[in-house]
C-alpha cells in the first residue's frame, strides 16, 4: 500500500471509537455472561475498540461524597484507587455500556460503586435546563449510552423493570448522551434471544455490525 | 403496620463524618425515641465493610420493627454502599435467616436528600427503596424527599430550626404517625418537598460557594479544569 492508497483508505475508514463496558455482575450469572459476550462480539464486528471493565475484579472505594473532585483536584477523584480511573475512562470513551442485574429497579452495587465516580466529569455549577436544575458537563466530548439489565423471568414489564428504565432516562437527563438506549432482558434468555436484543440495542446507538463490515470491505478493496 | 417498639436508622451517606442524611435521620429517630421507641443507628458504609460489621447489620435489622434509611442522592439513585446494604439484607431475608415467619414484616421508610433544589431528581431513588421493601418482605411506610439538602451541611436540624422549619415539621408529623403504626402522611411529604428558599436563590448561592472554594486554592486553580481532555 502506498501513501496515496493510505490516504484514500483513511477517507473511508470509520473513526476510531472506544466503548467502555462497565460490567456490574457480582458473580456468575449465565444470562449476563451471554449478554456480555454478545455486546463484545457486536462491538468488535462494528470495528470498535473495547475497554471491558469487570468491576468486581477491581478495588474501587465507595465515592465518599467529599466533593474534592470539584474543588481540590477539579476533574479528578482525590483518592488514589480504581475509582479515580472511572472519570478518565468515561471521558475517553465514545460509548458507555452498562451491564447489571436489575437490583430493586436500579443498578447493582458493583456497577454503582463505579458510576458514583462519574461526578468529576461534571462541573459543580448549577444551571436551569428544561425546567430542572443540572450540572454542566466538564468536557465538550460526548458519548452515547447503552444500558442492559436482567430481571427474573416474566418480569420485563414489572415494577422493577419500569423503575430501571426510568432510572436510565434520569441518568440521560444529567449525562446528556447524544444517543441512548436501555434494555431489560429475562434471566434465562437463550443465546438467540440475547443476540437479537443486543443487536437491536447496539443499532440504537449506531453500532451497526453489518454496515461497518461493509465499510471494512470497501476499505480492503481500496487497499 | 403495627405500632413499632424498636427503630433502626441506617445512614446511607458514605461520608465518614457528619452528613445531612444523618441530620435528617437522627432528628426523626430522636423524635421516635421521645415517643418510647428503642432506637439504634448504623452507617451503611461501615456496616458493609467487614463480615463482622455485616453480622451486626443483620442483627440490628432482625430486631427492628421500623427501619429508616436516610441517604443522599448519588447519580439519580442511592449511593453504592447503601445499595450494597440493601442487597445483603434482601439476600439474608430471602435465605430465611432474618424473616419473621408469617407475621407482618418490619416497616421501611426512606428519606432522600439531594443537593439539587428540585425534588424530581429523587423520585426514582424512592421507587428503588419501595421496590426493595417489596422484594425483601418489608412493609413500605413511605418516603420523604428533601431538595437543597446542602443547606443542612451536616448540622443538627434543631440548630437550623427556622430555615428548615418545613422539614422539621415534616419529620415531627412522620414520627407521630409512624410511632402509631401508620405510614408517613401526605402532609409530611408535601412539607418536606417545600423549598426552604427559592430555587433561583439556591442556585446563585451554591454557584457563589463553589467559586469561593476554588479561590481558596490560589492563583491558577480552576473549577473547570479538564485533566483528561
Amino acid at each position: 500500500m502506498n501513501s496515496k492508497d493510505r490516504s484514500e483508505t483513511q477517507a473511508f475508514a470509520p473513526e476510531s471509537r472506544t466503548a467502555l463496558v462497565l460490567d456490574g455482575r457480582a458473580g456468575a450469572d449465565p444470562t449476563l455472561a451471554l449478554i456480555h459476550e454478545a455486546l463484545l462480539g457486536g462491538l468488535a464486528a462494528g470495528g470498535w475498540a473495547v475497554d471491558d471493565w469487570a468491576l468486581r475484579d477491581d478495588k474501587i472505594a465507595w465515592c465518599a461524597g467529599c466533593f474534592k473532585c470539584w474543588t481540590k483536584t477539579p476533574g479528578e477523584c482525590a483518592h488514589h484507587d480504581g475509582g479515580r480511573q472511572v472519570a478518565e475512562r468515561w471521558v475517553r470513551s465514545d460509548l458507555v455500556v452498562m451491564l447489571t442485574p436489575v437490583t430493586f429497579g436500579g443498578y447493582s452495587s458493583e456497577l454503582k460503586k463505579a458510576l458514583d465516580h462519574v461526578l468529576p466529569t461534571l462541573l459543580p455549577f448549577m444551571q436551569k435546563r428544561d425546567g430542572e436544575t443540572r450540572h454542566p458537563q466538564r468536557y465538550d466530548r460526548t458519548r452515547d449510552l447503552l444500558v442492559v439489565g436482567t430481571v427474573p423471568a416474566g418480569e420485563t414489564d414489572g415494577p422493577a423493570a419500569r423503575t430501571f428504565r426510568r432510572l436510565v432516562e434520569r441518568n440521560t437527563l444529567n449525562m446528556q448522551p447524544p444517543r441512548w438506549t436501555a434494555g431489560v432482558l429475562e434471566s434465562g434468555a437463550n443465546e438467540w434471544e440475547v443476540g437479537v436484543a443486543i443487536t437491536a440495542l447496539l443499532a440504537d446507538v449506531g453500532v451497526n455490525a453489518a454496515q461497518d463490515t461493509e465499510d471494512a470491505r470497501r476499505m480492503e478493496v481500496l487497499a | 403496620m403495627r405500632p413499632p417498639q424498636t427503630a433502626l436508622l441506617l445512614i446511607g451517606s458514605p461520608k465518614p463524618g457528619a452528613s445531612s442524611s444523618e441530620s435528617l435521620g437522627a432528628y426523626l429517630l430522636e423524635d421516635l425515641e421521645k415517643r418510647g421507641l428503642k432506637t439504634q443507628t448504623l452507617k451503611v458504609a461501615q456496616a458493609v465493610r467487614t463480615e463482622e460489621a455485616t453480622q451486626g447489620l443483620y442483627a440490628a435489622v432482625a430486631v427492628a420493627d421500623l427501619i429508616v434509611l436516610s441517604f443522599p442522592l448519588y447519580v439519580d439513585s442511592l449511593p453504592g454502599p447503601a445499595i450494597r446494604a440493601l442487597e445483603l439484607i434482601a439476600a439474608r431475608r430471602a435465605a430465611g435467616s432474618g424473616a419473621t415467619d408469617a407475621s407482618p414484616g418490619p416497616a421501611f421508610v426512606a428519606i432522600c436528600q439531594s443537593g439539587f433544589p428540585d425534588v424530581d431528581h429523587s423520585e426514582v431513588a424512592l421507587e428503588i427503596c419501595r421496590e426493595f421493601a417489596r422484594s425483601a418482605g418489608f412493609e413500605w411506610a413511605g418516603g420523604l424527599i428533601l431538595a437543597a439538602g446542602g443547606m443542612i451541611g451536616g448540622q443538627p436540624l434543631a440548630k437550623l430550626r427556622g430555615m428548615m422549619r418545613s422539614a422539621v415539621r415534616a419529620l415531627d408529623l412522620s414520627a407521630e404517625e409512624l410511632a402509631a403504626g401508620r405510614p408517613v402522611p401526605d402532609e409530611a411529604v408535601a412539607l418536606m418537598a417545600k423549598p426552604a428558599i427559592p430555587k433561583i436563590g439556591y442556585r446563585f448561592m451554591a454557584n457563589r460557594g463553589w467559586r469561593s472554594q476554588i479561590k481558596q486554592q490560589g492563583e491558577g486553580a480552576s473549577l473547570e479544569a479538564q485533566p483528561y481532555a
